[in-house]
């Protein structure tokens, strides 16, 4: 009971101390706002951003051209636009209104009525062998981005290649069938699904947001600042032994451990605030998806907070000044983040770097969030092992936060 | 009856740094025992144990009569400490930082709100209540930091250096509020290295020094130990006067014009009277031709026992 009150006084002092609340609550969203602009992933901004700007310049009168120009304008990553005039084309990519031109050339229809079937089943050594040049197609890209070039030149081809499949194949009779039968097919299946009116399935409900850099940034962020907090307690504990009401509240009919349990939960409960606010901003702002399944969130978020609550009683107990907390507790919070895969993706982590970073909690959080968020196939049991070692830690944490606590008898 | 007694008490740190060395003293109920003692003597030390926050190396505490146990409830609700940092928090409000404390004795509801009144009260911080104690200043800080002890109406207060740093009209408040406690029957243990509020308050005192109590008991018996003197300076000085003062009084000839005569009054009244002595005096100047230029009186008090006991030396 006396836990609950002293748990009350520190959440009424923390509402009061607005630079901290500012630290815990406005800080995590301020950043992955900046992240979020920086990678043109914010609010309305990310359909387009997200999509290379190419420009259409068909100088081929066919009906084979048309529709391999409406099919690129309908192609997923690319926001594609019509232009009548080449050098207009060009003359708005080098100002930066697109990234590239693609141009179809007037001998397009002809290089098709070439094709045969074979030419499409091998693409390496078939009339197709010389890629867009083969079909008179011309990418043009800005130079400063000669990587886009070749990811444009692939989706490029590969879009030809698929428009140009039915009309090379309606030549032979077999393979027309044979591609006929397979569509029906499909249809009947689609159809069949579509009666059935069935969730999606799990991977393909998380699929998609793989694309939304929030998927991997808010998790990351949460999990950094959520031991953010061993900061802020370490020094809130610090205070209280300073001012002298640490000792006031051991003379009080507090027992120690209730007397420990009423300076953590404060910092729990602002933790789990502040992974709540930071999930629900995501979504609302940046519009990240909870994945398959939201409510795994939940055990994720409560054992992190766990985790780090129990890192800062432990770095309390530990630090006997301020300057002690603010040099070790900071240098320690930043390097768990940076070793852990806070700081950017742990995918992009060398196996040994991964395999080290499982030391730290923040790992184990990132990895059941990559789980849950970024994963098109949700592995619960991993979800699970990570909730697991995330208990272990706040259990070894609390562990010598608590003998540490025991000898805090000694003065300095 | 001996609310609480300390016997051979003893701690020390890093194994070697003695702070607090066989101390031995009692508190009687609605009583107030004051504890004088320089910088780094052991008094914080010796209240800290007494608080139940450091655990003595040896020796016993009592509290009414049973062995002292800082995890029982019951001993915890007897002692109520002011220590003498300001444990009060700054960003809450004082009348909050009270319903806080008192609610970690158990006290609630209409109770909480009586004695919560009755401690602003007794610390005249009614009008400020709702204040937050950061605008508060320094002797309100103080009196805040007494009136949180006070709040479980515990028999034992420990007050240590309650008024250091607060302005005359504030401690005379605080020096008040300690003598309206022990009208009430509340125990006081007073630590303090103001000795003119020691001699004011405590009937009994306990010099400490060096982890060790140099002398405890009342003041009577304390000052008992200190010379009082009254110093006349007279003029012309005479070989006859000089010879004839002998035995009466002690004289001393700083110039060939005056004589200092010092007459002493121990606290164990060896000699005669004081009035007697100077009678007598009198009447030998009068009869030598000698006039008194002047008189200086030296009282016995308990900073002239301090410092008789503890030295001049500095401490840090």
């Amino acid at each position: 009971m006396n836990a609950w009150k002293i748990t009350l006084k520190d959440l009424r002092l923390l509402v009061r101390d607005r630079r901290t609340l500012f630290i815990l609550l406005a800080l995590p969203l301020i950043f992955i706002t900046i992240l979020g602009l920086s990678t043109g992933q914010f609010l309305t901004m990310q359909d387009k951003n997200q999509l290379i700007q190419i420009a259409i310049v068909n100088e081929d009168p066919g009906e084979a051209a048309a529709q391999f120009a409406e099919n690129l304008r309908q192609k997923a990553g690319l926001d594609a636009k019509l232009v009548v005039n080449r050098q207009e084309a060009i003359g708005k990519m080098e100002t930066g209104v697109f990234m590239a031109v693609i141009s179809i050339g007037p001998k397009f229809q002809e290089r098709v009525e070439e094709l045969t079937v074979a030419d499409i089943l091998y693409l390496d050594e078939g009339q197709l062998s010389e890629g867009l040049k083969s079909l008179d197609i011309e990418v043009i890209c800005r130079g400063v981005f000669m990587n886009t070039e070749g990811i444009v030149r692939q989706l490029v081809f590969g879009s030809a290649v698929q428009s140009l499949a039915p009309y090379v194949t309606r030549k032979n009779k077999i393979a027309s069938r044979i591609i006929g039968n397979t569509r029906a097919h499909f249809a009947e299946r689609r159809e069949a699904a579509a009666g059935k009116n069935s969730p999606p399935p799990k991977e393909a409900a998380a699929s998609g947001t793989r694309g939304n850099v929030y998927q991997i940034l808010v998790p990351s962020y949460t999990v950094m600042f959520a031991f953010f907090l061993v900061n802020i307690m370490a020094r809130s504990f610090i205070s209280e032994r300073d001012i002298g009401t640490l000792c006031r509240l051991r003379m009080a009919p507090v027992s120690r451990a209730g007397l420990l349990l009423g300076k953590t939960v404060p910092f729990f409960i602002i933790s789990l605030v502040q992974s709540a606010l930071l999930f629900i901003f995501g979504r609302l702002l940046f519009g990240m998806s909870w994945g398959a399944l939201p409510a795994g969130l939940i055990p994720v978020v409560l054992c992190t907070s766990l985790a780090a609550t129990t890192l800062g009683l432990l770095v309390a107990t530990l630090a006997r000044t301020e300057a002690q907390v603010q040099a070790y507790a900071t240098f320690l919070v930043i390097t768990m983040a940076g070793i852990s895969g806070c700081f950017m993706p742990r995918d992009w982590q060398p196996q040994l770097m991964q395999q080290i970073s499982l030391i730290t909690p923040h790992a184990w959080a990132l990895i059941a969030y990559d789980q849950l968020l970024v994963r098109e196939r949700l592995n619960l049991a991993v979800v699970g092992g990570c909730c697991a070692m995330l208990l272990t830690f706040a259990g070894v944490f609390f562990a010598v936060g608590w003998w540490r606590f025991q000898t805090l008898d000694e003065p300095a | 009856m001996r609310l609480l007694e300390v016997s051979h008490l003893r701690k020390t740190f890093s194994g070697n740094v003695v702070a607090v060395d066989d101390l031995s003293f009692h508190v009687d109920e609605g009583e107030i025992f004051g504890l004088v003692g320089p910088n780094g003597a052991g008094k914080t030390t010796a209240m800290t144990m007494l608080a139940g926050l450091l655990k003595p190396d040896s020796g016993s505490i009592r509290i009414q009569g049973q062995a002292f146990d800082p995890d029982r409830y019951e001993h915890r609700a007897i002692l109520g400490m002011a220590p003498q940092n300001l444990a009060i928090y700054t960003d809450m409000t004082a009348i909050e930082n009270l319903r806080f404390f008192g609610s970690l004795y158990g006290l609630g509801g209409t109770r909480l709100h009586q004695r919560v009144d009755a401690v602003l009260e007794l610390t005249g911080l009614t009008e400020r209540s709702d204040s937050l104690v950061k605008t508060f200043s320094g002797g309100m800080k103080r009196r805040l930091n007494f009136g949180v002890a006070l709040l479980h109406q515990p028999r034992l207060v420990i007050l240590d250096e309650p008024t250091v740093g607060v302005d005359p009209q504030s401690r005379s408040h605080l020096l008040d509020a300690v003598q309206r406690l022990c009208r009430d029957g509340v125990s006081v243990l007073y630590a303090s290295h103001y000795m003119e509020e020691v001699e004011a308050l405590c009937p009994r005192v306990g010099i400490l020094d060096n982890g060790r109590l140099m002398e405890c008991g009342t003041l009577p018996e304390l000052l008992s130990n200190v010379k009082r003197e009254l110093r006349l300076c007279v003029s012309p000085p005479s070989p006859a006067l000089i010879e004839r003062l002998h035995g009466l009084a002690q004289v001393q000839q700083p110039s060939h014009d005056e004589l200092i005569v010092t007459l002493t009054l121990d606290g164990h009244l060896e000699r005669a009277p004081l009035d007697e002595q100077l009678r007598q005096v009198m009447d030998l100047l009068r009869a030598c031709g000698t006039k008194l230029r002047s008189i200086e009186s030296e009282e016995h008090n308990l900073e002239r026992l301090f410092l008789k006991l503890t030295g001049n030396r500095l401490r840090d």
